[in-house]
């Protein structure tokens, strides 16, 4: 076991200290516990430890809620040293000496400290509830923007309507304008309860009155060494038939959000980096090119960051650097990190850079929360679930925004400037730039300058 | 494989004549699809050995990989 021990100073070990050399634990009063069992960390010199004033009053000594006051003179103050102990029976001797050593204070435990990020496999940390909370759904409400009248593009496995009905969300369906690859047999809005009815409840958070268009992809039969994985290709088809929406529309009215909780895990799907057919760092790719060719046509385009982040990723990584690649990487989307309700990222989430524009993630959004059931009782968790929450403010938006009053990059770079900073100052690769703060970005819609924003 | 094609005219004998390649070669069922219409350029899928015929022809890019994509979530340890 790990312990500190705390010493009073002797007039030897206060010499020794001021003058500033070395000062080995061994030669101080804690070298008396080594027969019974201590072993001292030699690398770990003596730290100096305030001693706390005695109150003299009614209050109690070392009582955290009170006001403290420390000695820092030189026959107050304590020494820190560290070591290990057994954790055998043999534990007490160390510790009766200890406690019967005129010149030790205490033996303390030392126990490792690590991060508390929520990883893959941890409880949910709140619920959809507190996500709306944290989004100022109410202030989208008051102002109209539900998502009302907005396409919004699930672009994933499918959504089944009479879930999300059943989780008291209205669940539109759009007419006419979904994806479903050959071969599969269920319509729009009846698919399989899965990973996109997941997708689609979580853009609902912020968006309920949006219009769904179920863009079934990864049911393609093109496998795929799973049943819910597809090829690039199919999504091509898919943003195809997006464009051809977003053509139809009319400019007053042009609106179509498009989440996509997806991408690749492994580099080894792709042709190599510096390949002209390489997909994940290639702007040439015409996955990639689709992409900026519908967003300069007027869609919102988000893609999920995706789960490899360095502190727990998922299994199905691959990729040894910079996961965040392809089209989850682009400059005219918005790649969407995690965090959870308490607004601390998520282990799992990817880090930048990104690999066809640097600066990525750009923002990060609310996940691992209770919220779908479609996995329960697993959360509604991964930049999965982030990226349609998102989606869905952004739905929520266009409510009262069109693209062509508001073109796709003036909001983001608007979400980007109002975020709430996480991390370290300014944009960061584990946060971007940061947490989507509702009430400036309504402010900033609405002609607000950002310095009396900053003054409310 | 990206091939650039008159848009009025943009099917898989276009494609085809473009590529320098048997239409038979080229994935009917996927078709000629759009992924620029400003620019007037379409994707097809081909197979490798026709793909490495059509490169380097004028208004051919490629060809491309078709790399498997997988939904990000749930998340698995």
């Amino acid at each position: 076991m790990r312990v500190l021990i705390q010493l009073r100073a002797t007039p030897q070990l206060r010499a020794a200290m001021a003058a500033g050399g070395p000062v080995p634990p061994s030669t101080t009063e804690a070298a008396a516990l080594v027969p019974a069992g201590l072993v001292l960390d030699a690398s770990f010199e003596p730290v100096p430890m305030p001693a706390p004033r005695l109150d003299d009053g009614d209050g109690r000594l070392l009582a955290l809620s009170a006001p403290m006051e420390f000695s820092t003179a030189p026959g107050d103050v304590t020494q820190l040293v560290r070591g290990t102990i057994p954790d055998d029976d043999s534990q007490t001797d160390v510790i009766s000496e200890a406690i019967s050593h005129p010149g030790i204070v205490g033996v303390f435990s030392d126990p490792v400290v690590e991060n508390c990020l929520t990883c893959i496999g941890d409880p949910p940390v709140g619920n959809s509830a507190k996500v709306a909370q944290l989004l100022e759904v109410p202030k989208l409400e008051a102002a109209g923007m539900t998502g009302q009248g907005v396409n919004l593009a699930i672009v994933d496995t499918g959504i089944n309507v009479a879930h999300l009905r059943a989780k008291g969300q209205p669940a539109k369906l759009g007419a006419g304008k979904h994806f479903t690859p050959a071969g599969v047999t269920t319509d729009p809005g009846k698919h399989a309860v899965d990973h996109g009815t997941m997708c689609a409840f979580d853009a609902g958070i912020a968006a309920p009155k949006a219009t769904f268009l179920d863009h079934a992809v990864l049911l393609s039969q093109r496998q795929g060494p799973t049943v819910m994985s597809g090829l690039l290709s199919d999504a091509l088809r898919s943003y195809a038939k997006l464009r051809r929406i977003l053509d139809a529309m009319p400019a007053n009215r042009k609106a179509l959000v498009v989440s996509n909780s997806w991408g690749m895990f492994d580099p080894e799907w792709d042709f190599p980096v510096g390949h002209p057919g390489n997909y994940s760092n290639n702007p040439r790719h015409p996955f990639n090119v689709t992409v900026a060719s519908l967003e300069v046509a007027g869609a919102d385009i988000l893609f999920a960051a995706g789960n490899c982040g360095r502190e727990c990723e998922d299994g199905r990584c691959n990729f040894r650097r910079r996961p965040v690649c392809g089209a989850n990487s682009h400059g005219r989307v918005l790649s969407v990190a995690g965090i959870d309700t308490r607004r601390q990222r998520v282990g799992y989430s990817s880090q930048g850079p990104g690999r066809l524009a640097a600066q990525k993630p750009d923002l990060a959004v609310y996940t691992h929360f209770r919220g779908s059931g479609v996995f329960s009782p697993d959360p509604d968790g991964g930049t999965s679930a982030a990226c349609p929450v998102l989606a869905g403010v952004v739905a929520a938006v266009r409510t009262k925004f069109s693209a062509t009053r508001l073109p796709p990059a003036a909001l983001r770079s608007l979400l980007t400037k109002t975020a709430d900073d996480l991390g370290g100052l300014g944009f960061d690769f584990d946060h971007g730039w940061g947490a989507v703060n509702t009430t400036a970005l309504l402010d900033a819609l609405n002609g607000v300058p950002a310095a009396a924003r900053r003054r409310r | 494989m990206t091939v650039e094609l008159d848009p009025g005219a943009a099917t898989v004998a276009a494609a085809a004549e473009r590529l320098g390649i048997d239409p038979a070669r080229i994935d009917a069922e996927f078709g000629v699809v759009s992924i620029d219409p400003e620019r007037h350029l379409y994707s097809v899928l081909v197979d490798e050995e026709a793909a490495s015929g059509a490169q380097g022809r004028a208004g051919v890019e490629g060809p491309f990989s078709n790399p498997r994509i997988e939904p990000f979530g749930p998340p698995r340890p």
